[in-house]
């Protein structure tokens, strides 16, 4: 749904997910906004084109605040949105910014009560002088309404940027993940979390990593991740311990020397840790890879896919104007079998695990009408360079897919490329924005 | 409490590096490794400097950053070997600066002090020091040009001082400078390197041509703002490891930069308020010719504000 204004930094989109059923799809933005959109019912006049996904609802989530405390802004932007499994017509969902986790409820109205005994169509008392008989209120149709209420607000419980939420399979609980600590929350309790992971150091001095990113396990409850910037997992089990220090686990790979350089801690920094659907596996991103760890491996990843090595040579000029810090997410299809991580220049790619065939799609208005079927498109490195291949050093690294969702069950993915939601299916190769 | 050997071991490293760049022996690859290393030592300095101001820095950015040039410092410290030892003022008795004393039997590469950064701009083609190594692109003059001192460097250096020994580190500085303007104070830098710690952004970027021209006891004191600038950009305690105990000066009173119970578990940037009042009187306490007095009534209210810090923060 590309918009039509000229882009303006609260616009960007932030964070990018579906629901469980993958009927509803929800953003935030920098400005703090979150849009929900829902999938149409399938259309008769065009049996083969699945439903396509129109706006259901928008509703600002976050507003900018200041912390009196330490002179700094809070901003408002949404860094993540877990929706929880549904449990009865309303749906609900979270979205933090960087200190706040709210809960939102999101129920639709379309009927009201009409033919009140004692109340008009105001609601208003009426005169009772004037009531005669007695009549049953019935529910007449109306316009759809969505109303969104927050539900809850979990404040204060973090002293560092919130990067994570996750919910946990239990239902009742969720964590929420910040540089250097993770709490355990109850859904239903917003003054008291539980401290489960803290990698503070006594002395800040001492520090040299931080958590960046961290996830439930999809069917354990007691079991979680947690990603860090040297590169390493630690996979934590909540029954031994409250507080969760010391890992069950530890997946890490040892430094390839070849590869050596001064950015070698920067690039493995894992900006994105995803279970499988199965539970078997989890996905890491880092700068240039996505790699597939095997819980029952911890000594390296059993796959690794380069996104884009072809940067391994600009890595100074990464550094120098911060691209190298930016933090791609990735994602699993339904079943397990295809993996997508964002790029840049509105690249995305796509890693098939079974046949290890890769592709490398392009998110842009210019390139994508309704319906049409996207081109692969290649970077090319040397000097060999066919036609429609972009070169490495035309390559825009302002216009970078960081968020990116795939839907529960079909082949539907969603992608973000700064202030513009892109909605591919592979359904009948018919693609829609 | 002036760190000036911690100060000369910068400049040393600064030196040593200009000298095994112009350095004819040097292979290429050694030439444009060391200048690699250079430039993002440069830049990760400035990284440190520049960020948005009333926004709290990512602390996962922070520290990359921060290990990086820990990482670096660690393999200076390593060569130091190829540093040559040149006099200074004070000779702290610091093992590491001894270390380096004694290292220069070592010497791989020797340095020619007298060679000049700005040479190394003019004369050294710029491919010559960036294909070899893979890792600086061709595509960023500006980047690859930045270790290189721009025209007036010479004119800033004052003649006791050994030329070159600084002018890559002075011209950080004028970069950074030039990325956080300011209303150039002629202060002397004795106010800039105490008032630092304060938190006042643009105190920190008080580092300026003057304070170069004023030679070797000035250009010490500079050096010591940094440490506070690190802490204040950063917002966080933690580089102090690096900026005290290695790069800038060793004998500083690091007591200054300690948590207390109230700003350790209070986050990042809480600490300010009370750790640099302390910072200040502390600092200042040498420089009694300072303008101390403005302060005075900012310490009665120290242990108050102390108090109400923990109270408010206190988690």
């Amino acid at each position: 749904m590309p918009s039509h204004r000229m882009p303006s930094e609260a616009d960007i989109i932030s964070t990018v997910e579906f629901n469980h059923t993958g009927e509803l799809l929800a953003t935030g933005d920098k400005g703090g906004r979150v849009v929900i959109f829902q999938r149409e019912p399938e259309s008769k006049n065009a049996p083969h084109s699945q439903g396509e996904y129109d706006v259901y609802s928008t509703f600002q989530s976050h507003e900018p605040e200041f912390d009196y405390l330490k002179s700094l802004e809070i901003e408002e932007k949404i860094n993540k949105i877990k929706w929880l499994p549904q449990q009865n017509a309303a749906h609900s969902l979270l979205s933090t910014n960087d200190k706040t986790i709210k809960l939102w409820k999101i129920t639709e109205r379309d009927k009201r009560p009409e033919g009140y005994n004692l109340k008009d169509e105001e609601g208003k008392l009426k005169d009772l002088s004037t009531v005669t008989s007695l009549q049953v209120p019935v529910l007449k149709p109306m316009d759809l309404m969505v109303e969104v209420s927050p539900r809850r607000v979990f404040a204060n419980g973090h002293t560092y940027h919130i990067n994570s939420i996750s919910v946990n399979s239990d239902c009742e609980t969720y964590m929420s993940a910040d540089d250097l600590r993770i709490n355990l929350w109850h859904l239903a309790i917003t003054d008291r979390s539980f401290n489960i992971v803290d990698i503070k150091p006594a002395n800040m001095e001492d520090l040299t990593e931080v958590i960046t990113a961290s996830e439930f396990h999809p069917h354990h409850c007691n079991l979680f991740v947690y990603s860090s910037s040297k590169g390493s997992l630690r996979l934590c089990d909540m029954r031994a311990a409250a507080l969760c220090d010391k890992h069950s686990k530890l997946f890490e790979e040892p430094e390839d020397p070849s590869n050596r350089s001064f950015f070698s801690e920067i690039i493995s920094s894992v900006s994105d840790v995803k279970f499988s659907h199965s539970g078997r596996y989890m996905l890491t991103r880092d700068y240039l890879t996505v790699k597939v760890w095997d819980l029952n491996m911890e000594a390296r990843p059993i796959e690794t896919y380069q996104v884009h090595d072809y940067l391994r040579s600009k890595l100074c000029s990464l550094y120098e104007n911060d691209c190298i810090f930016d933090k791609f997410e990735c994602a699993w299809n339904g079943s397990d079998s295809v993996i997508m991580t964002g790029a840049y220049n509105n690249f995305f790619r796509m890693f098939d695990r079974n046949t290890k065939r890769d592709v490398t799609l392009e998110a842009s208005r210019e390139s994508s009408k309704p319906r049409a079927v996207l081109k692969p498109r290649r970077v090319c490195v040397g000097g060999k360079r066919r036609r429609d291949d972009i070169s490495v050093d035309s390559l825009d690294f302002t216009k970078k897919i960081l968020h990116t969702a795939w839907h529960p069950a079909e082949n539907i993915i969603a992608i973000a490329a700064t202030n513009n939601l892109y909605i591919f299916q592979d359904k009948v190769n018919s693609e829609m924005h | 409490m002036l760190g000036k050997g911690g100060k000369r071991k910068f400049d040393e490293h600064e030196d040593g590096l200009e000298g095994k760049i112009v350095s004819p022996s040097d292979g290429p690859s050694k030439v444009s490794y060391t200048l690699q290393r250079q430039t993002i030592f440069n830049i990760s300095l400035m990284k440190l400097y520049n960020h948005r101001p009333l926004t709290e820095p990512s602390l996962q950015k922070t520290v990359l950053i921060n290990n990086m040039l820990r990482r670096i410092q660690e393999e200076l410290k390593q060569e130091g070997s190829l540093r040559p030892v040149f006099p200074t003022s004070s000779q702290p008795a610091d093992s590491l600066s001894d270390s380096y004393r004694e290292a220069p039997a070592a010497l791989s590469h020797p340095a020619s002090p007298s060679a000049h950064p700005c040479d190394l701009g003019s004369t050294t083609p710029l491919e010559a020091c960036l294909t070899p190594a893979s890792l600086l692109e061709d595509d960023d003059d500006t980047f690859c040009t930045s270790p290189a001192m721009p025209p007036a460097a010479p004119a800033r250096v004052s003649p006791p001082a050994l030329p070159p020994e600084k002018d890559s580190f002075s011209s950080a500085l004028d970069e950074i400078e030039e990325l956080c303007p300011t209303s150039t104070s002629t202060e002397a830098t004795t106010v800039a390197a105490t008032d630092s710690p304060k938190g006042d952004s643009s105190e920190s970027s008080l580092q300026k041509p003057e304070g170069l021209q004023e030679g070797r006891p000035d250009d010490a004191k500079l050096m010591d703002s940094l440490p506070g600038n690190f802490e204040i950009t950063t917002s966080t305690g933690f580089l102090t490891d690096l900026t005290l105990d290695d790069i800038l000066f060793a004998d500083i009173d690091t007591s200054m930069y300690d948590f207390d119970p109230c700003t350790s578990t209070s986050g990042t940037a809480s600490k300010m308020a009370p750790v640099s009042a302390d910072d200040l009187l502390k600092t200042l306490a040498p420089y009694s010719s300072q303008p101390v007095a403005p302060s005075q009534p900012f310490k009665m209210d120290l242990t108050e504000l102390d108090h109400i810090m923990e109270v408010l923060v206190g988690s």
